[in-house]
């Protein structure tokens, strides 16, 4: 009995050390931790197999953890930043988050680390001039994306339809597919309401032109000026014209985008985070997707690529391991990673990468895919782009511009009072310093 | 008496009272949310009554409002005295059926509506358009968005009303009821004099209640429409936290919140008014 009791003492006390060792062990290692937004289950294990178990292997004293915090992520996000109890690496929504937060002074510059670990060399120069505010760099994007024309190439070839490369083209090819009771243009924002800006941003810069937009940006032209009336217009044309179809505030973004897999809608003007949502609906449909830069009109190179930035890095001046963070921020921007998650994660990890030759993408993602993105750096790169409203807009006049284009399309308000009230807007924020850097085209 | 009332005391104070202070005094600032906050006087207020959709979104406060005010009301009090006449272990049943979406919470009930009813690919409004019976989706309207928002919101809300009133019915005096019967009283005539007097503390506090959570009202507005298509079912909650979280304008924000608020006060003077006078 007695030594009964010993023994079980003898084996706690061994519990206990054991215990103190690994807690020992444990706390050797630096934490280094990342909020993520929403991610599906499967993308979940995917960052965990590709990211954080690789990178802890490589990096015996970090620890890297990612936390999903869902669809709340950026105002979770605001709340502990103010706070000083937020993550180390800090991923917010888009530049002008950035702005206000490096104003607020609680973001690290990172231009040290981008001398040290070659950012410079590796990414897209317009990218780092992206992330700069008052002359010093805080973020990094995490992925890019560009607006364009997706369609049903085996409908297009039944149809003997061809690729539009001209707005005039494209609009024949709307009617005589709403002539054959087609949906033209496959498009919803029941789920996203921003969705309206994915089509105010495409005629921005494929019928207003980007340099325009780049003037107005600047505020060297008002919003109000002609080309942007004319882009307006137009887009307000194809919505009368029932381009976008009965059910453009009942359909999700995704429902929309499984119209040109079935046939059911002929084109769709979106954005490359579609190309996630190919392998689900195009195989079982027996359908080949295709993708194209949106055309443009006349007077405008044809295509503009308009630039958008999903989301960025940045490491708190809070935080207690920005060596680490760094690092993990490296790693992301490995020819190595890129090839990885894009392998299994397609239209969400377009790190602006200069030089996508290195990369290898795994055999079974869509060719389609690799060709787009290598075609959309080498356009960056030979400074070929135009700009996302999201991206490139302050917050208050993006959300106006929301709202607004319904407005117009609705019937409520005119083009005119529309871009009126967004020039307003704009000029208020601008005043206000909250305008995004805008890199010299 | 101190030391009995603190603990709560401090709740209020730090969660309400602080809080409220704060949202007070910020909407006379212009505030990004993150940087220094700029004191503006009562700039927010002036570039609020400027602001078309304010408007928009005050109109359809006051239109919810009176929706609430008459609808599930009347539906609750029908509902409430038809149990009245059911059998006890009946009345019970339709009592857990009526209280039912009460419990279920806000985001699925909407959700459900959203994409099993009103959905033209996925609902029921589409399948009954497959069987060539075309119903357009209420919330892709202008003109009806705010209206389909409220009858999802009816659905869920008024089961509340008829247990809340069924309640109240059963407290009334067993003598009154008995006298009107003796007295050959029809139904009518029994809710008219005996049953509706006897509950109407209770029907004046649901009303007050009714004005205050129509002010307040959010969650089905931004689950179902976010305030679109182009501001038709705007709502000033709503107002408020796209000035607070999309515009970064926490000041303009605040502003929309003391105009809530302000509603609400004037519904709790009514109340208190009306408890006094019935202390009395």
């Amino acid at each position: 009995m007695n030594m009964g009791i010993k023994a079980k003492i003898t084996l706690a006390g061994a519990a206990l050390v054991a215990l103190g060792v690994a807690a020992a062990h444990a706390e050797d290692k630096k934490p280094i931790s990342w909020w993520y937004e929403t991610a599906a289950p499967e993308n979940q294990e995917a960052l965990e197999k590709l990211l954080v178990q690789p990178f802890n292997a490589a990096h015996p004293n970090e620890e890297l953890s990612i936390d999903f915090r869902g669809a709340e992520l950026d105002k979770q996000l605001r709340i502990a930043m103010l706070s000083g109890s937020g993550p180390d690496i800090v991923y917010t929504a888009g530049p002008s988050y950035v702005a206000a937060m490096a104003q607020a002074g609680q973001l690290l510059p990172l231009d040290d680390y981008a001398a040290k670990l070659g950012w410079n060399e590796r990414i897209l120069p317009v990218f780092i001039e992206l992330g700069k505010y008052n002359g010093k760099l805080y973020a990094l994007p995490k992925t890019y994306e560009t607006l364009g024309l997706f369609y049903n190439k085996t409908l297009f070839d039944k149809n003997g339809w061809k690729a539009p490369t001209t707005i005039a083209e494209m609009e024949t090819l709307a009617d005589e597919m709403k002539a054959k009771g087609m949906v033209p243009f496959a498009a919803g924002n029941a789920d996203w309401r921003p969705t309206n800006e994915h089509y105010v941003s495409i005629v921005l810069n494929s019928i207003a032109g980007p340099d325009n937009v780049y003037k107005a940006l600047k505020g060297e032209i008002p919003w109000t000026a002609e080309p942007f009336v004319k882009a307006i217009d137009k887009l307000n044309e194809w919505w009368q014209k029932g381009y976008f179809g009965p059910n453009y505030f009942s359909l999700t973004g995704e429902q929309a985008f499984a119209q040109i897999a079935t046939g059911q809608a002929g084109m769709a003007p979106t954005g490359t985070w579609n190309f996630q949502n190919v392998p689900r609906y195009f195989p079982q449909n027996n359908a080949e997707p295709a993708f194209i830069g949106f055309p443009s009109a006349e007077g405008v190179p044809s295509p503009i690529y308009a630039l958008g930035i999903g989301s960025t890095f940045s490491i708190a001046n809070s935080s207690e391991n920005p060596d680490g963070a760094a690092e993990v921020i490296d790693y992301v921007f490995s020819d190595k990673f890129y090839g990885d998650i894009n392998t299994v994660w397609q239209g969400e990890w377009n790190t602006p990468l200069k030089d996508l030759s290195k990369v290898t993408i795994g055999a079974e993602v869509l060719p389609l895919y690799g060709e787009t993105m290598k075609n959309l750096a080498d356009a960056v790169g030979k400074n070929q782009y135009g700009y996302t409203t999201w991206t490139f807009l302050p917050p208050a006049t993006d959300t106006y511009l929301v709202s607004g284009m319904e407005e117009v399309w609705l019937g409520k308000i005119t083009t005119a009072q529309f871009l009126e009230k967004l020039n307003a807007a704009f000029l208020e924020e601008k005043a206000a310093g909250k305008v995004p850097a805008i890199p010299a085209r | 008496m101190w030391l009995y009332l603190a603990p709560t005391l401090v709740i209020n104070v730090v969660i309400i009272l602080i809080p409220a202070l704060l949202t007070v005094g910020l909407a006379f600032f212009q505030w990004d949310g993150l940087s220094a906050p700029v004191f503006v006087g009562l700039g927010n207020f002036v570039s609020l009554w400027d602001d078309r959709v304010f408007w928009t979104a005050l109109e359809n406060n006051l239109i919810w409002t009176a929706i609430f005010l008459t609808i599930p009301i009347a539906m609750g009090l029908l509902a409430a005295s038809m149990l009245l006449i059911v059998p006890r272990r009946g009345s019970t049943i339709f009592q857990v059926v009526y209280f039912l979406p009460v419990i279920i919470a806000t985001a699925i009930t909407a959700r459900v509506w959203q994409g099993m009813i009103y959905s033209p690919v996925t609902g029921i409004f589409g399948w009954l358009g497959k069987l060539g019976l075309p119903i357009t989706n209420p919330l892709s309207q202008t003109s009806t968005a705010l209206f389909g928002i409220a009858t999802v919101d009816l659905w869920h809300w008024w089961g509340f009303l008829c247990v809340i009133f069924f309640a109240a019915l059963r407290q009334v005096p067993q003598e009154q009821i008995e006298a009107a019967r003796i007295e050959g009283a029809s139904f009518w005539q029994m809710m008219r004099y005996v049953l509706l007097p006897g509950i109407r503390s209770t029907i004046v506090l649901m009303m007050v209640m009714t004005v205050i959570w129509s002010f307040l009202v959010f969650d089905f507005v931004y689950i179902l429409t976010q305030g679109g298509p182009a501001f038709s079912s705007e709502v000033l909650s709503t107002l408020a936290y796209r000035k607070a979280f999309y515009d970064l304008n926490v000041g303009q924000a605040a502003a929309t919140a003391l105009v809530i608020s302000l509603f609400g006060l004037v519904a709790t003077y009514f109340y208190i008014r009306i408890q006094q006078r019935e202390g009395v």
